[in-house]
């Protein structure tokens, strides 16, 4: 259970402030894989990355119980300058994992090939990805916080990411974050949808995406 | 997870609670993320569930959990620091040697001698090492949230971690280099002369402290404003020319002698010379004066990194 209270966030821009987060008050059960659609810019990844702890709300507070990821996406958690070995290696070392255990299993997971051991920003975004999933899926979560990453790749990486998903569906779950309701609908089976600010859940996907087309429409108009 | 946060037994998490128990606990000013008592509740439940962390105390578990955090910060920052250049960690202790000795052909060429007839290697030595520790730690601490984002995306490590590793980084290879070319003088000397190693120690503890402290008010300056960063170097720079490198508070005409003591660099400059010199007494020397500016300068600081925790941005 993922139990956030009045969690709001407001970015200074030049031109004003930019209320991201309006006053959120939800609770996301966990034991299904829960999508959340929203158009670019929405904050979908704004509140993912405050659910895992990396930023922090304005206003409000977030309860959790379970272990729940990083953010996992193509941006952050990883420095440039660091081989993917090295990059493993420092989180499965603040994760109280075994590293050489972590280092391994991510190797098998990324199919990097030699780029394992070479920096970083020599990383394409798709290299990038491969990376950071199958770092996750090193380490026992048990609720992955999924930042629009199974977009990219090839069919291969895709099927491996929706195995692997399946094969721990007994213990771990997924917040995912996408503004492509295909994806959604291939992992989930609940759905909110972010606009202006607000969060809603809806019991379905096709619920939440006849909404979301709505808002769509509406700005288009 | 949260209570991984200010739970090692540091000073600076414990100056953070002690000035600011009223600010944190006022939901309106800084609402936290969550109170203890939930926290405990939390860590109550994930250890019951699938957890990662063995059934122990929630406070061990947090100081397990921080001082991991903080050793893989250590060795990255290692690695990012040191790794890229071909001579690696050498090229730590080669820096400070090539500066030392540019500095002793300068003092050469020119047909100057210290002042007080102290030997020349060892008052370059004993004032530009603790001076680099100083600055170093400044510039380090300063930039831990800008230079390191993609680290604080993982919720157990915060701001203060990264000043941790780095503030412990720095001191502990300044004072190495201090230590071998302290070691490789008496093997050129053929005796071992050392007056104080404690005073030097203390020297080294006081240029760490005040360097990390006032790197804090950088930090927190840094999240509010871009023109902190670029104000530093300004800043920083007069510090070269006060701080004793090139001269001792006994060598200063009397007049000026106190106004050159109010500047708490140049007492680590002043303890780490008393105590390697036989010959150079400790009277300047103010250990309450600098511990003061410290935690003034830690209270400034650690107050700047309370109220900007919020606005990092992680893109």
């Amino acid at each position: 259970m993922i139990a956030l209270k009045n969690i709001t966030k407001v970015y200074h821009t030049p031109f004003g402030p930019n209320v991201v987060l309006d006053d959120i008050t939800i609770t996301l059960p966990t034991g299904e894989n829960i999508g959340i659609l929203g158009k670019n810019g929405a904050g979908k990844s704004t509140l993912l990355r405050i659910i895992g702890g990396a930023e922090m709300p304005d206003l409000g507070t977030v309860r959790t119980d379970g272990q729940i990821s990083w953010p996992i996406g193509f941006s952050g958690g990883f420095s440039g300058s660091l081989t993917g070995e090295d990059n493993c290696r420092f989180v499965a070392r603040i994760y109280a994992q075994d590293v050489d255990r972590v280092t391994d299993e991510t190797r098998a997971f990324a199919e990097l090939g030699d780029y394992f051991y070479m920096p970083i920003r020599t990383y394409s975004s798709g290299m990038r990805a491969r990376l950071a999933f199958g770092l996750s899926m090193a380490i026992d979560f048990s609720v992955y916080l999924v930042d629009e990453i199974t977009a990219v790749g090839d069919t291969n990486f895709k099927t491996k990411c929706r195995n692997a998903f399946s094969e721990r569906s007994q213990r771990s779950s997924l917040i995912m974050v996408s503004h492509s309701p295909d994806t959604i609908r291939e992992y989930c089976t609940r759905c909110a949808v972010m606009h202006r600010g607000r969060l809603q859940l809806f019991d379905s996907v096709d619920e939440a995406y006849k909404v979301y087309e709505a808002h769509q429409a509406q700005e288009a108009a | 997870m949260v209570s991984f946060m200010g739970a090692f037994a540091g000073f600076p998490q414990l100056c953070q609670s002690l000035p600011l128990t009223v600010l944190r606990e006022s939901r309106y000013l800084l609402p936290r993320r969550m109170s203890e008592s939930e926290a405990l509740e939390t860590d109550a439940k994930a250890l019951a569930g699938p957890s990662l962390r063995r059934e122990t105390a929630p406070f061990i578990n947090a100081v397990i959990g921080q001082f991991n955090v903080i050793n893989a910060l250590i060795l990255r920052e290692t690695r990012t620091r040191f790794g890229k250049h071909k001579l690696g960690y050498a090229w730590a202790l080669l820096e400070p040697a090539l500066m030392i000795i540019t500095f002793a052909i300068m003092f050469k060429v020119a047909h100057r001698k210290p002042a007080d007839g102290l030997n020349v290697f060892g008052f370059l030595v004993t004032g530009i090492i603790p001076y680099l520790l100083f600055t170093k730690s400044t510039a380090q601490v300063s930039q831990a949230i800008n230079g390191n984002k993609g680290l604080l995306f993982y919720p157990q490590v915060k701001p203060l971690d990264v000043v941790f590793a780095r503030v412990a980084l720095e001191f502990c290879t300044y004072t190495a280099v201090f230590f071998l070319l302290m070691g490789g003088n008496v093997l050129v000397q053929q005796k071992v002369d050392i007056a104080d190693p404690m005073l030097i120690v203390a020297g080294f503890a006081m240029a760490s402290l005040l360097g990390a402290s006032l790197g804090l008010i950088f930090m927190g300056l840094g999240q509010l404003s871009n023109v902190a960063d670029r104000t530093r170097g300004p800043i920083m720079r007069p510090f070269f020319w006060i701080s004793g490198l090139f001269f001792t508070a006994h060598s200063v005409p009397l007049g000026y002698r106190r106004f050159v003591l109010h500047n708490p660099v140049m007492h680590v400059t002043e303890a780490v010379r008393a105590g390697w010199f036989p010959e150079y007494s400790d009277q300047y020397v103010n250990i309450p004066l600098v511990l003061t500016w410290v935690l003034g300068l830690l209270l400034i600081g650690l107050t700047l990194e309370t109220i900007t925790r919020r606005r990092i941005q992680m893109s």
